[in-house]
């Protein structure tokens, strides 16, 4: 069943092809490279040259075992890569059926050098092959609906006409199963170019209130009494119609193929048919004669009774004799194209009862004949007059472009669907799928497993964890931890913060562009993670040149200042927090940390760029704990004492790199029965979309970046 | 004849491009890798996206090496080595280099995506912030040479090298080739932390071949015309002229990758910021300065 | 001779065809480029008839100008990427007229108006682009002159009125 084989016969072509292919590696790692780094695989070293695109990438590396979510999305950028492609597997981990790898090897350095050679032969041998099968996964199944291209809402299985404005319904392919994350590069979600809706203008968000009246195609404008709509002249309806008081419509939100919702997605403000009939209705009252029926979007249209325009399926509407009768619509047809007299854009029929172009500005067209379709002009400059815009204040098209979980610029396993007018963001929507670990599942007395497990809890930060769950149950036993364990257990915490900051200033490089820091950062933090204490004191220089460097950067103070401020009011931890101003650390409280000297670094700024020089100094700092501990080790649990009491509580804090983590234990008759945990990402996380509002796409995307968000926290 | 032999030539010079692109970022000095990336891109699938602009996605590679090559066209490489010496050799460089843009907005639009879209628009905005900066530049070589002749440009600098007699055109020149052939810090259409690869991410296969090799071309053109415009050309002692150009591009693209690594990517704000409201009065000032240099001292 | 004439008629017949590409797709990108294309088969046009400045200079201004116009309309278009099928045209009738008055106009321009005498051959093009200098400095200073200080002062008004004002941006 060889699904990664291009379906060729086999030739001299092919084999100087397939040898060539063989040479030429190209990687796409999943879940992401710092994962990578964090087992210390060193990618690129091993012959295998990392890309961003899965369309570029030979070979699937996966690492670790996957979540059922994120083997989905594993799939989808399978399916996406081009033939030939080969997935290799490192560490024993269980994958799907849908997703059998080619070549596996253990998580190790050695490991994955074997498997590259593995990977050469097997793409020498198999690249081009005669017997080839089409890849199949459960998430990649589509099936077809139909959907109006006005009312976005509006969404069918069968073709068909629209309920509310009749017009044929469009063909649109989304994924079956809806509950799957879209991945990075998935590229059928809303294309601009597709025929809906979203280039009207998205209706504003109302408060509804009752005994007022509202206009049905301008939700903003509200009244005490009726009327005619200033924007468009309309008569205003009443605001009970509206059922549900729904109050945002955004007509692009129904293009999110992984919301549920879309049908759910309520026009309650905007009845449509209610409205749009009322309106009508009053065409019909004020029509004096002619029965001739047009249609809103083409006015050349002109039939005698009603029915459906052939173009696009709308109801027709009948025409005022004295004047073009087109009835209300999305477009706006604005007879005015004097910008200062908006106010006279008006819907035809609507407000002349007689015929009144005295106050519209047509230059010197003729009005006295009826078939005013033809000069009509559409100021499209109307039309996107109030469609919410990004901080360029450009009205741009809006587009749904997913961004991860392996999008190479955010923190793997982070999915953010964007929606962006042009490349300014105007929507955010997270989501994380990375982990199925449970911390608890039932009552254990196995303490040394529930370190170990808690420690897997993130693979970027294992120290961190497995110190918080070693010290958590120490002080529910209360335990008495020596002093040289205490400080073995800083110098191994402090490493793994220099680690950890140097894989953000890695990935920081990498998603602004800066080749030099990418590379030397993670060489660096590949070379701390494998280094025992004297190996640590020999890359002090290294680690102090590295900072120097960076911080003397030209530009990059460019690229970051005044960028990602955090809203007022929220709270923060870590080295967001410090960057803000305020001096709070776990460590600040911990007297083994006095003891060494510790006091927390704080700096004002509350940007992108106070951030990363307030990440800087700490790496300094740590080294200078680091030497001061004196020795390092991996924090192992200690021999904890008889329970004194039945029932005992524990709680600890460490400052990881990200922030403070906490942990409350509950020990009763010597086994754990609860636990819960605070992590600063799980803190961070409703920051992420007020923060990146109406930013351009590069800022947003530092500005998240600059957050430190581990997504494998963020479930806790 | 010499059609042929410059072609030859570009293609050379597009691998060293490759081996010392590699080389810059990746620390790795291979000479066989761009080969066999080349042989491996020919042999693997092409693929269309969902509901492409099947024109557009098929002719922007096929623009962007057409326009690369139309430029090379009217640059000297040795004295005779010239495929067409246009009257308006200088400006056809740039009327060529404006295709670039054309190509990659058809790239950008083609393939129906929304990371392959945003590099599209945003190079036009990158276009908006170099493209004075381009043509400025050049106004003030011409006006020294006091022609349009690349030939005769080049000739013009016997005495003294342009680099020295118009510094700031020179540094300006740079930046906005930098920008033009969108390499980093300028690198907003494929800006790889950004947009997954952006205007490139769709492409795979033959086409991905032909837009990474337009892409080489379009590099070592601009070195060639940074040389021609600055370096004086073949012109120097001892070696024969082939060897000065071969030595001077490679230099010149050499530093163009090198600038590249040092900084992080610019923000489109900023490009577009810095180019109107600092490049553009400069360029003016360069014009103003060569001007009076070129009344003053007249050759 | 007769290349020549080959190929004046080939790049016009271009810029006619895409000409009419312009308002027969209904890709809103697609018609800016084809316009763009039409604009370079002119300045192939002028190359052809050994206008080389001019012709260059052509095919080098309308690439910018059309991709700005492209965007333009991408933000201001419905479906911009032509995937529906409605009918984008508008005010038939009145570009009907402005096409047939202007082509009637451009014809009796081109026949009636006294162009001088008929030069034996043209100018060498080093040559075409010394008198274009000395010309646009001399002559026509004036003309060239306000032509550019209007436009820059269009530049600077539209920038002006679109910009947001201050103290909205500081909130």
């Amino acid at each position: 069943m060889e699904t990664g084989s291009r379906l060729k016969k086999k030739s001299v072509l092919q084999k100087i092809s397939a040898f060539a292919m063989s040479r030429d590696l190209t990687a796409f790692i999943i879940p992401g490279v710092d994962i990578a780094r964090a087992n210390n695989l060193d990618i690129e070293a091993s012959g295998l040259q990392i890309v961003a695109s899965p369309r570029h990438a030979s070979v699937l590396v996966i690492i670790g075992s996957l979540s059922a979510k994120l083997a989905d999305s594993a799939a989808i950028i399978y399916a996406q890569m081009v033939r030939p492609r080969a997935i290799l597997s490192l560490g024993e981990a269980q994958l799907p059926a849908f997703l059998s790898a080619n070549v596996t090897a253990e998580i190790s350095q050695d490991g994955l050098v074997s498997a590259v050679q593995d990977l050469r032969q097997w793409f020498s041998n198999n690249a081009f092959s005669e017997e080839v099968t089409d890849f199949e996964a459960g998430v990649l199944s589509t099936r077809i609906e139909y959907v109006c291209p006005m009312h976005p809402e509006v969404v069918q299985d069968e073709p068909g006409s629209c309920p509310k404005c009749g017009m044929f319904l469009v063909k649109r392919e989304v994924q079956a199963n809806s509950n799957a994350v879209n991945s990075a590069a998935q590229h059928d979600s809303h294309a601009p170019m597709a025929a809906t809706a979203h280039s009207h203008k998205a209706h504003q968000s109302v408060d509804i209130a009752s005994g007022k009246y509202t206009c049905p195609m301008h939700p903003e404008v509200v009244q005490d009494e009726p009327g005619s709509c200033p924007k468009c002249g309309m008569h205003l309806v009443p605001m009970d119609e509206a059922a549900n008081a729904e109050a945002t419509h955004d007509c692009c939100k129904s293009e999110d193929e992984a919301s549920a919702e879309k049908h759910e997605h309520k026009h309650s403000g905007h009845d449509h048919k209610s409205h749009d009939h009322k309106s009508h209705e009053h065409h019909h009252e004020s029509t004096e004669a002619s029965g001739k029926y047009t249609c809103p979007m083409h006015p050349e249209i002109a039939q005698d009774g009603p029915g459906s325009c052939p173009k696009c399926g709308m109801h027709l509407v009948p025409m005022d004799e004295a004047a073009n009768a087109e009835a209300t619509h999305d477009c706006c047809k604005s007879e005015d194209e004097d910008p200062t007299e908006k106010h006279e854009h008006k819907h035809a029929g609507h407000d002349h009862k007689s015929h009144d172009h005295a106050k519209m500005n047509h230059g010197d067209m003729d009005h006295s004949k009826m078939d005013h379709g033809d000069d009509d002009f559409m100021s499209m400059v109307d039309v996107t007059k109030d469609l919410p815009r990004g901080d360029d204040d450009l009205p741009m098209e809006w587009i749904d472009a997913p961004f991860g979980p392996f999008f190479p610029g955010l923190p793997s396993g982070l999915v953010l669907a964007l929606t962006l007018a042009g490349d300014a963001v105007v929507k955010t929507e997270i989501n994380t799928i990375t982990s199925d670990i449970i911390l608890l599942e039932q009552p254990t007395t196995d303490f040394e497993g529930f370190v170990d497990n808690l420690a897997r809890l993130n693979p970027l930060a294992p120290v961190s964890y497995r110190l918080l769950a070693c010290l958590a149950l120490e002080n529910a036993a209360d335990a008495d931890v020596s002093k040289q364990v205490m400080k073995a257990r800083i110098g191994a915490l402090e490493r793994e913060r220099i680690a950890s900051h140097l894989n953000w200033l890695a990935e920081f490089g990498q998603q602004t562009g800066f080749g030099w820091l990418q590379n030397h950062a993670a060489n660096l933090q590949l070379k701390i993670q494998q280094a025992d204490f004297a190996g640590i004191l020999l890359l002090a220089s290294e680690v102090t040149k590295l900072v120097n460097r960076v911080q003397k950067t030209p530009l990059l103070k460019a690229r970051t200042k005044n960028i990602g401020p955090t809203p007022k009011d929220v709270p923060t931890t870590g080295p967001v927090a410090r960057a803000n101003g305020s001096n709070h650390d776990a460590r600040n409280f911990d007297p083994a940390w006095l003891e060494l000297g510790f006091s927390p670094i704080s700096s004002t700024g509350n940007d992108a760029f106070s951030r990363l020089n307030l990440r800087l100094d700490e790496i300094l700092q740590s080294m200078e704990l680091i030497k001061m501990a004196e020795a390092i080790a991996m924090p192992e649990l200690v021999k904890l004492p008889k329970p004194a009491a039945v029932e005992l509580i524990g709680q600890s804090s460490v400052e990881t790199a990200r922030g403070m983590a906490r942990l409350h234990v509950t020990l009763q008759n010597s086994s754990i029965t609860k636990a819960s945990l605070q992590t600063p990402s799980k803190l961070h996380e409703p920051l992420i979309a007020p923060m990146i509002d109406k930013l351009e796409l590069g800022d947003a995307l530092t500005t998240v970046q600059s957050l430190d968000i581990s997504p494998w926290e963020m479930r806790f | 004849m010499t059609t042929l032999i410059v072609v030859i030539l570009l293609i050379f010079g597009s691998y060293l491009v490759a081996v010392l692109e590699n080389w810059v970022n990746n620390g790795k000095f291979r000479l066989t890798a761009p080969l066999f990336a080349a042989m491996a891109m020919l042999g693997r699938e092409s693929i269309l996206s969902h509901k492409p602009d099947r024109l557009f996605f098929e002719v922007a590679p096929a623009l962007l090496l057409i326009s690369a090559l139309l430029a090379a066209a009217t640059i000297p490489l040795t004295p005779n080595l010239i495929i067409a010496d246009l009257a308006t050799g200088a400006l056809f460089i740039n009327a060529a280099l404006v295709y670039v843009l054309v190509a990659l907005l058809m790239a950008g639009w083609g393939p129906n995506g929304a990371y392959a879209m945003i590099g599209g628009w945003r190079f036009l905005g990158q276009l908006m912030a170099y493209a004075m900066l381009v043509v400025m530049p050049i106004t003030a070589v011409v006006m020294r040479a006091e022609s349009l002749f690349t030939t005769e440009i080049v000739v013009s600098q016997a005495e003294l090298w342009n680099i020295v007699y118009q510094p700031l055109g020179f540094v300006l020149f740079f930046i906005a080739s930098l920008a033009l052939c969108f390499l980093p810090p300028f690198d907003l259409p494929t800006a790889e932390g950004e947009l997954a690869g952006g205007v490139e991410a769709e492409y795979s296969g033959v086409r991905l071949a032909v837009f990474r090799f337009g892409r080489l071309t379009l590099i070592i053109t601009l070195s060639a015309a940074i040389v021609v415009f600055y370096l004086g050309g073949w012109q120097g002692p001892l070696l024969p002229p082939w060897a000065w150009t071969a030595i001077k591009i490679l230099t010149v693209t050499a530093a163009m990758l090198i600038t590249g690594q040092l900084m992080p990517r610019v923000r489109e704000a900023h490009l577009l910021s810095w180019g109107w409201k600092l490049g553009i009065p400069l360029a003016l000032l360069n014009i103003l300065i060569v001007g009076i240099l070129v009344l003053v001292f007249p050759t | 001779m007769t290349a020549q004439m080959f190929f004046i008629g080939f790049f016009g017949i271009a810029a006619i065809w895409f000409g009419v590409v312009v308002f027969r797709t209904f890709s809103m990108v697609r018609s800016a480029l084809a316009l763009l294309f039409s604009q370079t088969a002119l300045g192939a046009m002028f190359l052809t008839m050994q206008a080389e400045f001019l012709g260059v200079l052509q095919i080098m201004m309308m690439a910018t100008e059309m991709s700005i116009m492209a965007i333009f309309m991408v933000m201001f278009m419905m479906d911009p990427g032509g995937m529906g099928t409605m009918d984008m045209t508008h005010q038939k009738k009145l570009s009907l007229w402005a096409g047939f008055v202007s082509f009637v106009g451009g014809v009796a321009i081109a026949v009636f108006v006294d162009w001088g005498p008929i030069a034996a051959i043209a100018p060498g093009a080093a040559q075409q682009t010394v008198d274009l200098g000395l010309e646009l400095l001399g002559r026509s200073m004036l003309i060239f002159e306000m032509a550019g200080l209007t436009i820059l002062t269009a530049m600077i008004a539209a920038t002006a009125i679109s910009i947001q004002p201050l103290k909205k941006k500081s909130q």
